[in-house]
């Protein structure tokens, strides 16, 4: 091609034409653009109503006391901690699959990452409610924090529970700024292409980004970086979670294996809860060319694998409390599996040690009724684990002077009915308000392939 | 200077033509694409991000506000829990592992923004909505004389238009 004359230079002077935009922004803008369906109406009302529900109970909680939450002697710690424990562990997923699927180069991440790290974040909040429930006494939850009083009193920095403060409020800072940082360049589309509160809000959020290449480079750096910080965050996260227990010398919590043990049936579940929210939203705004039957088997086989983590630590905690010859270990797990609980305890065993097996089949993994099936089960499963580890431990302890039963009471089934409310309403909103696929990540791969010219599947993967 | 627009398709034309026209001697210019790519990235700067200064010094300063905090608040108000030494180091391991991750992850934000040139009020000159869709567009100053020369290197390397924006 001959350079123009330099008397065309002037003539070069037009406003572009308004071209054809990118078909992933399309596609992905059209889910949270489109008014709401009365579906997304009826879910939220109904949440909505969830949460009232939870909130009311919370509030006559503070007034009559934690007494309506089944709690007495000897067991103080009941399902609230066993729900602050569950959705911490739903959280997990979101980290892993940004951060260490990030690591490892995962490509197949990108069409999920989005969403989980939303419910990383939105199950981190959902965590925390539960320790301000659990407390009692909300109006005195700062005196966990070190902060100058009047008597120059610090907190106690060798107790578990103070570890889990930090990693707790890390946790929630750091998945924050991680969803925010990959937030930026799609709000920085979504900010192109809208007008009214919208385009001021996306504005607003988006700082100016324009997509300059010093700006990915550094965008490239950051995600990196906190790659490199979360992924052992993550890991030491459910660590200490599970130390809160282990620390303590209650027969069936003071075990070595917990950190591991926890982490890897932190993931578990929250690979389950990323599926069984994702099939239905696939399924609703028609994504299932950008997330395909493709990601939904790679995610199963995670929890293939995780599940045979967890199930090899179920078996080696029998394994220990027979060979350890403890008769207070030994009477603990034997109460477990035949005791008051063992509905709870086969549940575990069978929902998380038995059913995920069937992913070995890969008709059953690609078969995308039978996941959501497995993973709602797995998710019951995982909640009951928690349940049995905290209850049957507090409830056989070393003299008959504290045993006792626990069963969850109406107001806690309420409580724990408005967190998964919470949660869900947390997360509507976000299908409503932001981009639920990494738009620039997906488009990555797009002109990637395109440029090398094997343009039709391109945005399958 | 005017301002010229290039848009191209592929990032490896982007690339290529950045690295003329710097060979050229024209080093004001710059590349808005829609998604990262590393041969853009290089071609403009290939010197590693500054980012990663932050987070290091993010870490560091949180290793270190971590154990002080800890051992600090320990021997102001000594009280001796379960017979160990006021400043025990294995407990407080954790809280300063976790410090550390919190500062660094602090740091790397703030670095992003400061590298990044963000928060902007305003957009680039050559800035357009194409450039958050699929197209890439180098925006180029370039003096008076040497506007011809140079769109017809970007036509000659595959930019499907080029256009003159106010200077």
């Amino acid at each position: 091609m001959t350079p123009p004359p330099p008397e065309s230079v002037a003539a070069m002077i037009r406003p572009t034409p308004a071209l054809p935009d990118s078909p992933t922004n399309r596609d992905v803008m059209r889910v949270f653009m489109e008014r709401p369906g009365l579906g997304w109406l009826l879910l939220i009302g109904l949440c909505l109503g969830g949460l009232a529900g939870g909130a009311a109970t919370w509030i006559y909680q503070i007034y009559a006391g934690l007494g309506i939450a089944g709690y007495s002697h000897p067991i103080f710690w009941g399902a609230y901690i066993v729900t602050f424990v569950f959705w911490v562990g739903i959280a997990h997923a979101g980290t892993l699959i940004s951060a260490i699927l990030f690591l490892f180069r995962a490509k197949w991440r990108n069409a999920i990452n989005r969403s989980a790290e939303a419910m990383t974040i939105f199950a981190v909040f959902t965590a925390q409610l539960f320790l301000g429930i659990h407390v009692g006494r909300i109006w005195k939850a700062y005196f966990i924090l070190p902060y100058p009083n009047q008597r120059a009193l610090w907190v106690n920095f060798k107790s578990p529970l103070l570890w889990d403060t930090f990693a707790i409020s890390t946790y929630t800072l750091v998945s924050l700024i991680f969803f925010y940082v990959g937030l930026i360049p799609d709000l920085a589309i979504a900010r192109d292409r809208t007008t009214g509160w919208r385009k001021a809000l996306y504005g607003a959020l988006a700082l100016g980004w324009q997509g300059t290449s010093r700006q990915w480079k550094a965008h490239n750096r950051t995600v990196l970086h906190l790659s490199g910080l979360a992924t052992p965050l993550v890991l030491s996260v459910h660590s200490v979670v599970s130390w809160d227990f282990a620390m303590a010398l209650v027969p069936g919590w003071h075990a070595t294996i917990f950190a591991p043990y926890f982490v890897a049936g932190a993931i578990f579940s929250g690979f389950a809860m990323v599926l069984t929210v994702m099939i239905p939203v696939r399924r609703i705004f028609g994504l299932e060319h950008i997330l395909t039957d493709y990601h939904f088997e790679n995610m199963c086989r995670f929890l293939l694998l995780t599940s045979c983590i967890v199930g090899y630590a179920y078996g080696i905690e029998y394994f220990i409390a027979w060979y350890s010859g403890v008769e207070a270990e030994k009477t603990s797990f034997y109460l477990r599996a035949f005791g008051p609980y063992w509905i709870s305890t086969w549940i575990m065993l069978i929902f998380n040690g038995v059913v995920p097996h069937l992913f070995w089949f890969k008709k059953l993994r690609t078969h995308v009724p039978t996941i959501f099936v497995i993973c709602t089960l797995i998710n019951i499963g995982m909640w009951f684990e928690r349940y049995v580890i905290i209850i049957t431990g507090l409830s056989r302890e070393f003299n008959p002077a504290v045993w006792g039963h626990y069963t969850p009471q109406p107001a806690e089934l309420m409580i724990i009915a408005g967190s998964f409310s919470f949660f869900s309403i947390l997360f509507l909103i976000f299908l409503k308000l932001f981009p639920v696929i990494p738009i620039s990540e997906v488009k990555e791969l797009v002109i990637h392939e395109r440029a090398h010219g094997h343009g039709q599947h391109a945005e399958a993967h | 200077m005017p301002t010229l627009v290039g848009v191209f398709d592929r990032p490896g034309d982007v690339a290529e033509t950045v690295t003329r026209l710097k060979g050229r001697g024209f080093t004001k210019l710059e590349v808005y694409s829609p998604a990262p790519f590393e041969e853009i990235d290089d071609a403009v700067d290939p010197k590693p991000s500054k980012v990663r200064i932050f987070t290091l010094v993010g870490g560091l300063l949180g290793v270190v506000a971590g154990y002080a905090m800890t051992i600090w608040m320990s021997l102001d108000w000594p009280i001796v829990i379960g017979g160990k030494p006021f400043a025990s180091i294995p407990p407080y391991t954790v809280i300063a592992f976790e410090v550390t991750i919190l500062f660094g992850g602090i740091f790397t934000l703030l670095g992003l923004l400061a590298v990044g040139g963000l928060p902007s009020i305003k957009l680039g000159a050559g800035y357009s909505a194409r450039f958050s869709a699929e197209e890439f567009g180098l925006v180029v100053e370039v003096p008076e004389r040497d506007v011809a020369e140079v769109d017809g290197l970007l036509r000659a390397h595959s930019a499907k238009e080029v256009s003159l924006v106010a200077s």
